[in-house]
């Protein structure tokens, strides 16, 4: 019983972080239809800018993280109006190709900052442990939890009750009419930008604040979410903090168990296990758990 | 016979252009020395501008690949070294070039291959060829070209072949040595986990670990894990329900860190012991660093950066203000063979591919300046008898220049002493 309730307590620090690139993802997606595959590049570029607030300028962690996420939304914000802006009203096949390129840009530009160390932000409390019995959890890891829901619960009440939130849902229903009703739909194109940017360098502070840091190789954590905006369904918010969840979840599980459950799986099966729990959900579900069912007419 | 005079002409016409055009095309793919990779005319930048030119390259890791933070100061370092045997007159007339001929290959196979045939016709030697498999992708081509490489890799293979110069403890024999190390050090009984990458690398320490194991009366068990910090899931929860006594990591620094982080955090108190190159001073900053002094060990070929040696003081002098890394003590003391099988070549008659295969194969000592013993260099004989199978242990120490200090000079453990090295601990076939 502790190994199952440590392993549902790794999978869900380890989920939130796939949570906040999996609600980036969503939050784009939702207001442009297009996938955004520039998330990894903006969590390391938000990662990176934590590191150099806190490392570098010697400000505490978390007036560090949150000037991350200013200029992570900054950066966001900024990629939209330079690079996707101009190519409204094309195929989003071709936007989502144009993030891409973006994301290659980003990471390029952020590897020669990185060069060949890791570079790791500290965080306050270090490695030490809270307990229950037997299942314990890292400050670091508890900070990352605490810091992912009250960051959902921002969210959710900022689309419930805020008009821009209430413009961004209007115009993730449909444009056109969203626009009709005077609503600036470009301004919500960039702040979903700007919010993705915000949810990734969260991510990559806390990636930051791991046990490794971040090196050139970090962005890879990010492709995780994937699977997880898959799961939870596309264009949706509780969907993409569920799925993500879910991802790191299935994760711990299969590592602590599908060795002895089920070891004619063969070794590392738990890198897959996420990919297999896609599967399985579009089967049942093709639009993920969340997701809207698109009616057509044939 | 008119016809018969038009054809001589013809031909005397042919040959004479063939005779120039294969004239230009000697003199500048090849210079004017006796072999490739030697030259004498000066080298570009030359510190003794009568000195010929010897050419070497290095194949490295030096942008993406997981041990990048390592190979970049061993190349930087590898720079200082042959700068400062410039400076020191150069070897039998030459100066050394390593800087005209740097690779990057990421860690990858067949880009190193490619690196390899680029500049195969420009060097003399390899001053660098990191990786195991990387530089198993090269060696039939080495061969045939009869160049040597100093392999930045501690693979028990290189022992069996004549032209690759290994310097200090293989993999396998520090693995042995770490283990009996903890077994004494740390009372470590029950059960002995090595956790490591796939392949090279991570199986010759795990073939190292279970030797070791075998002979301390140990249960083993290997587990492989992936690259990537956020892969490390499953080796963490297989240390996690085994508790074994000790863990022997041969992984890069981050999933080094990952794995005693993450098993640390859940409550695990076992020992660590890390190959070398799992170790990276970084990693103080990072959360896992109270873990680290805790529990972690390095297994290493020679004493870190901050020793007192005449070679760590030379390496120092020469490289000036660098933030210390024992990247640059393993590029350092890599390049000693190579000095070594040069002088010996010029010695025996002149330098060339040829001469300095002879030397290499032929070394009773080599002068690491204190680094390591004269007899570690010894290449003349079967591995068996000249195998070097000492190696330090070292403790997590934030007052260090490298952040590691050493708890065991070099020691050879009763089962490096015992082990029968017939063969590579781990094909690489």
């Amino acid at each position: 019983m502790t190994d199952f309730l440590q392993a549902i307590v790794n999978g869900f620090s380890q989920g939130s972080i796939y949570a906040l690139l999996a609600l980036g993802y969503v939050m784009i997606y939702k207001a442009t239809h297009v996938i955004s595959f520039a998330q990894p590049a903006l969590m390391v570029v938000g990662g990176l800018f934590a590191y150099h607030f806190t490392s570098e300028l010697g400000m505490p962690f978390w007036i560090g993280m949150l000037l991350a996420i200013v200029c992570g939304a900054v950066v966001g914000m900024l990629v939209e109006r330079i690079a996707l802006r101009p190519m409204l009203g094309k195929p989003v096949f071709t936007l989502a190709i144009i993030t891409i390129g973006v994301d290659i840009v980003l990471r390029i530009i952020s590897n020669r900052y990185i060069g060949v160390q890791s570079r790791i932000v500290e965080y306050p409390g270090g490695n030490e442990r809270f307990s229950i019995g037997d299942v314990s959890i890292s400050h670091q890891r508890l900070g990352l939890i605490a810091v992912t829901t009250v960051t959902v619960a921002a969210l959710a009440l900022f689309f419930r009750y805020s008009r821009t939130g209430l413009a961004m849902r209007a115009t993730a229903l449909d444009q056109e009419t969203a626009l009709a009703q005077g609503i600036r739909v470009g301004a919500v194109f960039a702040l979903a930008w700007a919010i993705a940017g915000g949810l990734a360098a969260i991510a990559g502070t806390f990636v930051a604040a791991g046990n490794a840091g971040i090196e050139q190789t970090s962005w890879i954590i990010a492709l995780k979410a994937l699977p997880a905006i898959i799961i939870g369904g596309l264009d949706s918010v509780q969907g993409a903090v569920v799925g993500g969840l879910a991802v790191g979840i299935v994760e711990a599980l299969t590592a602590t168990f599908q060795p002895d459950v089920a070891p004619w799986l063969g070794a590392n099966f738990s890198l897959v296990a996420p990919y297999a729990l896609m599967f399985v959900v579009l089967l049942v579900r093709p639009y993920g758990l969340f997701g809207t069912k698109e009616v057509e007419r044939v | 016979m008119k016809l018969n005079r038009h054809l001589l002409r013809t031909s005397v016409v042919i040959a004479a252009t063939a005779l120039v055009l294969t004239g230009c095309r000697s003199s500048s793919d090849e210079g004017s020395g006796a072999s490739p990779g030697i030259s004498d005319e000066a080298c570009p930048e030359a510190v003794n501008a009568d000195n010929g030119c010897i050419t070497l390259g290095i194949i490295s890791d030096l942008t993406k690949g997981p041990f990048a933070p390592l190979a970049v100061p061993i190349t930087d370092a590898q720079k200082a070294f042959w700068q400062k045997v410039n400076e020191d007159g150069g070897v039998g007339g030459y100066d050394i070039d390593i800087t005209s001929n740097i690779a990057d290959a990421e860690y990858n196979p067949e880009i190193h291959n490619r690196k390899y045939q680029e500049m195969r016709k420009d060097v003399l030697a390899l001053g660098q060829s990191l990786g195991s498999s990387q530089t198993l992708a090269i060696l039939d081509d080495m061969k045939s070209d009869d160049v040597i490489a100093m392999p930045a890799s501690w693979n028990s293979a290189w022992e069996f072949e004549d032209q690759v110069l290994e310097s200090g403890a293989n993999y396998c024999f520090e693995a042995m040595n770490g283990v009996d190390w903890a077994v004494t050090n740390r009372a470590v009984k029950g059960e002995v986990i090595a956790v490591g990458y796939p392949g090279d690398y991570g199986g010759d320490a795990a073939a190292g670990v279970e030797a070791a194991a075998k002979a301390n009366d140990l249960d083993f068990e290997k587990i492989e894990t992936p690259t990537g910090q956020d892969n490390q899931a499953g080796a963490i929860a297989a240390i996690l329900k085994a508790k074994p006594a000790l863990v022997f990591v041969s992984t890069g620094p981050a999933e080094m860190a990952t794995i005693v982080g993450g098993a640390a955090a859940q409550g695990f108190k076992g020992t660590f012991v890390g190959s070398s190159p799992t170790w990276n001073p970084a990693l103080l900053k990072s959360a896992a660093a109270p873990a680290l002094e805790a529990m972690y060990f390095q297994a290493g070929p020679w004493a870190p950066f901050g020793a007192e040696t005449p070679g760590h003081e030379a390496m120092r002098g020469a490289l000036g203000e660098v933030t210390p890394n024992d990247g640059y003590t393993a590029g350092w003391v890599w390049s000693y063979p190579l000095l070594a099988a040069l002088k010996q070549a010029d010695a025996d008659g002149g330098i060339t591919r040829e001469s300095l295969v002879k030397a290499a194969k032929a070394l009773t000592e080599v002068d690491y300046e204190g680094m390591l013993p004269p007899e570690a260099g010894a290449t003349k004989g079967e591995p068996a008898e000249v195998a070097f199978r000492s190696s330090v242990v070292s403790k997590v120490d934030p007052t260090a220049p490298t952040g590691v200090s050493v708890t065991q000079e070099l020691t050879t453990g009763p089962t490096a002493e015992g082990y029968d090295f017939s063969e590579p601990c781990f094909s690489l076939q």
